[in-house]
């Protein structure tokens, strides 16, 4: 049996790099490839060749053994190739089943109108099928963005595809959204349906794929069978050099309560209440974890506690002092960095360069700012030492933001805010979209910070990460704390439990931290 | 979205990520491209017109009479911006003003506000300075050292009043939300209406008909130093130079200029650094409106010598000044010099030749649309998030703007 999919010698040049240096992939029909590797590694630049997208400056693409060219997208469509965005193309007032047969509607009338009914049916059978739980009726922008996944999935099947591109199906995915995807992927695989995945994430790749092939730098540094690899070999093979994938951790000494919250009620911006009345007393020396599912009020109470959002009621205090009524600048200046959840609306001004973001919140002091006028040549030192310690790439200070990949802007904006030498940090998902490399150099900053006596909230939504990193975790749910528990007693089932809202007997809850001495 | 492979979307790609220089190019071409277009609108008017009135310019058998040269045109146009003392001053003098409103409409934008407002604030500058300067002027002596006490005076109330009358709808905007855009326009009636009343009522000159107020000492107004036509002082346009350097350097070397330049391209991230965007919205506006109240003391200063109804409509160039330089204050000068020649030059040509204002009008249209509208699509093309940088292709070819191309978790 031909591969499905044969993609030989694949070169790709950008001005100045080489986005994909004679890439060789073959995908079994009726196969899932998860296709691993870092930011900026080439992963999706290679799947655009593949879908047509961009043109390759060496090699071919060969599809059941045939090789092809496309032109465009449209010519990798109708030879059977669909990918699915990591954003999604869909028209959110049109229902679902319009969505799934744009472009290739069912007619009657002599071709003149939609035939509403038989797309319908089509859409249901096909959902039908592959196991899929959509509702044909149902307007894109009332359902979940896993439905909406989905109905991605069934408009490419609708369009008569046969090897299905993922890029980074997971990402905008809850964990048991994550699961049943992974369930799609086997039915579809049992339909002899091809399924290439773009992933940074070495467990989702070992657990869904069957073979994985990692590229680093534009390159296949090898395919892998899923079954018989070690998450230890692929974050090698993706890195290049040996990685410790547990953050090495003393057991905490904690101090002073160093950031309070108390009783702390937050609307947001359409005046419902997101956050109801949450405690936190975070301590010098200890990292304070808050798990959830995202959309729990996570959001509202770090905003609230970093100065963005006003709280209803309730008290924040940093040092023992209260803050509730200090602006966002006041907050900055009293030792809080913040790592923001979104970098590209808060943590970075996209239009401006390296040099002017590294200054954002520091643009008052007297270190960069004297008497009001702004001491660039400082700033400009300042924004490169940033780039040079947290492996900015490109290492370039006059960059505009926006031309750096998701993961270079976290590096640059965790790099600023640890350089304030805060006393309080606040890092709301301080990895999404980082690299392994990355989010093992973030984790040992955070605990750097941690040794130094500093006090860390941790928001994040990857449980791993609280799990690991936290002294204490918090986990919320509509709002309320639900409880605090110790992290390295607690397992996945008590914390899968307490977010989704329940209270398991024997959660290892701990109000206190632990060796603390009050 | 960035990744957008259509020519239009190229097109705007392109516009996008032009560096100074090739915008500098864009423009000079895109000129160089309205006086082409123009002089065919010139020849073919004059074919609609034959047969002509006088002698044609040229006849093609078959075709015709020509009766308009459009290079002659523009060479009188050129010839009345730039030919004569006179000419320059009358260019020189539209040049001067139109820095002070296109700077004041600049600052406004670079903070993310349109402050359609400029000629309400100059107007009532205006005023200030007026009725400042003649109620200081008989507690200082007459001549030199009275002149610049009464021009400092004059200046510093019509940045005063401007500002005040600028502040308005920028704290309209910060406390309760009201559009700026709305504010201004309206704000425009109420000072025009204000300055009316206040000139018709009280301060009217008793030896006119007209509604103005009594003419300032020869000695407050600004001396000409070169050319020695009045309605022109070298000093104003220096002052205004300068005062288009001090604006960029406030905009790029201070935390003010810091925190007004976040606010305006993404005020949410301005918000996170600590930036107070209600002050911001203020005092960017007071900034915006004492710019306008300036070139209102200017031109009651250097072009009128009192407040009078009917002040040209400076404020509203202004508007298409910023556009023209990109909202940048070193761009402000070779962007007002351009509407100072055109209408130094459109004013000649009228005199000059037998072809109709309307048409001279045309042309003129033709220079601001051409020289405008790449920068217009430019600042669209920004808003829709057209273009990427080369370094992001460079990091991994993605799509930088909707988070790397390689980003993983950017939503939940």
């Amino acid at each position: 049996m031909s591969a499905a999919v044969y993609l030989e010698g694949i070169t790709k040049r950008f001005p100045g790099v080489v986005a994909n240096d004679e890439v060789d992939l073959e995908v079994e029909e009726g196969s899932i490839h998860a296709l691993l590797g870092e930011n900026g590694a080439g992963k999706t630049t290679l799947m655009n060749v593949l879908y047509g997208l961009y043109q390759p400056d060496g090699g071919t693409v060969h599809l059941d053994g045939e090789p092809r060219e496309f032109e465009t997208p449209r010519d990798a469509i109708d030879a059977g190739v669909g990918m699915i965005h990591q954003h999604f193309m869909l028209v959110d007032t049109l229902t679902t089943a319009e969505n799934i047969v744009l472009g290739h509607e069912p007619r009657k009338w002599g071709g003149l109108a939609i035939d509403r009914v038989r797309a319908d049916r089509e859409v249901r059978e096909l959902s039908r099928r592959y196991g899929f739980d959509v509702d044909p009726e149902a307007r894109v922008e009332n359902v979940s963005v896993g439905v909406q996944q989905r109905v991605e999935i069934l408009k490419a099947l609708y369009g008569g595809a046969d090897v299905l591109i993922l890029d980074e199906p997971t990402a905008v995915l809850t964990p048991q959204e994550v699961a049943d995807l992974f369930e799609v992927f086997d039915e579809l695989a049992a339909e002899d349906k091809t399924i290439i995945f773009i992933t940074h994430k070495l467990g989702e790749a070992m657990e869904a794929a069957d073979d994985i092939t990692v590229l680093r730098n534009g390159k296949n540094v090898g395919t892998v069978d899923a079954d018989a690899t070690t998450r230890e070999e692929l974050a090698e093979l993706m890195v290049g050099r040996e990685v410790l994938l547990e953050a090495d951790k003393e057991p905490a000494d904690p101090g002073a309560v160093g950031l309070a919250v108390s009783d702390l009620r937050v609307t947001d911006d359409r005046g419902v209440e997101q956050v109801r009345g949450v405690d936190i007393d975070a301590r010098e020396g200890e990292v304070f974890g808050i798990a959830g599912v995202d959309g729990n009020g996570q959001s509202e109470l770090v905003e609230a506690v970093t100065g963005l959002r006003t709280p209803e009621s309730g008290r924040v205090e940093i040092g023992g002092e209260d803050v509730t009524d200090r602006s966002r600048r006041e907050r900055i200046d009293a030792g809080m960095a913040y790592i923001p959840e979104d970098r590209q609306e808060r943590g970075l001004v996209m239009e401006f360069d390296l040099v002017e973001n590294g200054l954002l919140g520091s643009q008052h002091t007297s270190e960069f700012a004297a008497g009001g006028r702004i001491d660039w040549e400082h700033t400009r030192e300042h924004a490169e030492e940033i780039i040079a310690e947290y492996d900015v790439r490109p290492p370039n200070a006059d960059a505009e933001s926006a031309s750096l990949s998701g993961g270079n802007q976290q590096k640059f904006i965790v790099g600023r805010e640890f350089a304030r030498d805060p006393d309080v940090i606040v890092a709301s998902h301080p990895t999404r979209g980082v690299d392994v490399g990355s989010i093992e150099f973030i984790h040992d900053r955070l605990l750097d910070l941690r040794r130094a006596g500093k006090t860390v909230l941790l928001v994040s939504s990857k449980l791993d990460e609280v799990q690991q990193l936290s002294d204490r975790l918090g986990v919320m749910h509509e709002g309320e704390l639900v409880d605090v528990v110790d992290p390295d007693r607690v397992t996945e089932e008590e914390l899968g439990l307490l977010m989704a809202g329940e209270t398991p007997e024997d959660a290892p809850s701990i109000a206190d931290p632990p060796g603390g001495d009050r | 979205m960035s990744g957008d492979d259509s020519t239009i979307g190229r097109a705007l790609g392109g516009l996008v990520d032009a560096s100074a220089i090739e915008r500098i190019l864009i423009s000079l071409a895109a000129l160089g491209l309205s006086v082409v277009v123009g002089a065919v609108v010139v020849l073919i008017s004059g074919w609609v017109l034959s047969p002509c009135p006088s002698a044609p310019f040229a006849t093609l058998g078959g075709l015709g009479e020509f009766c308009y040269n459009p290079i002659e045109v523009y060479w009188v146009l050129l010839k009345g911006a730039f030919g004569s003392t006179f000419n320059l001053a009358t260019t020189l003098q539209e040049t001067t003003l139109l820095l002070f409103t296109g700077l004041s409409v600049a600052v406004a934008f670079r903070a993310g506000m349109f402050n359609i407002g400029t000629q309400g604030q100059l107007v009532l500058g205006a005023l200030g300075t007026g009725l400042s300067v003649l109620w200081v002027a008989p507690v200082v002596p007459a001549g030199l050292v009275g002149g610049v006490v009464l021009v400092a005076v004059g200046l510093l109330v019509g940045a005063a009043v401007g500002g005040f009358w600028g502040a308005i709808p920028g704290a309209l905007k910060a406390y309760a939300d009201a559009n700026e855009v709305i504010t201004t326009i309206m704000l425009n009636f109420v000072a025009t209406g204000i300055a009316f009343t206040l000139v018709s009522e009280v301060f009217k000159d008793p030896g006119s008909q007209t509604v103005q107020t009594r003419f300032v000492p020869e000695y407050a107004q600004l001396p000409a130093l070169v050319l020695g036509i009045d309605g022109f002082s070298m000093l104003a346009l220096v002052g205004g130079l300068a005062l288009a350097g001090l604006v960029y350097w406030v905009l790029r070397g201070t935390s003010f200029g810091y925190d007004l330049r976040t606010s305006g391209v993404q005020p949410d991230a301005a918000e996170y650094g600590g930036v107070d965007a209600k002050k911001t919205m203020v005092s960017s506006m007071a900034l915006s409106g004492a710019l306008g109240g300036v070139g209102g003391a200017v031109y009651v200063l250097m072009v009128a010598g009192q407040w009078q109804s009917g002040i040209p409509s400076l404020g509203f160039d202004g508007i298409t000044v910023s556009i023209l330089a990109g909202n940048n204050p070193i761009g402000v000068v070779p962007a007002a010099l351009l509407f100072g020649a055109l209408k130094g030059g459109s004013l000649v040509i009228e005199f000059d030749l037998a072809v109709p204002q309307q048409l001279v009008g045309v042309l003129r249209g033709l220079v601001i649309l051409f020289v405008a509208m790449p920068e217009f699509f430019r600042m669209a093309g920004i808003r829709y998030g057209y273009g990427d940088d080369e370094p992001a292709v460079a990091t991994d070819g993605g799509t930088p703007r909707e988070g790397g191309a390689d980003d993983g978790g950017d939503s939940e």
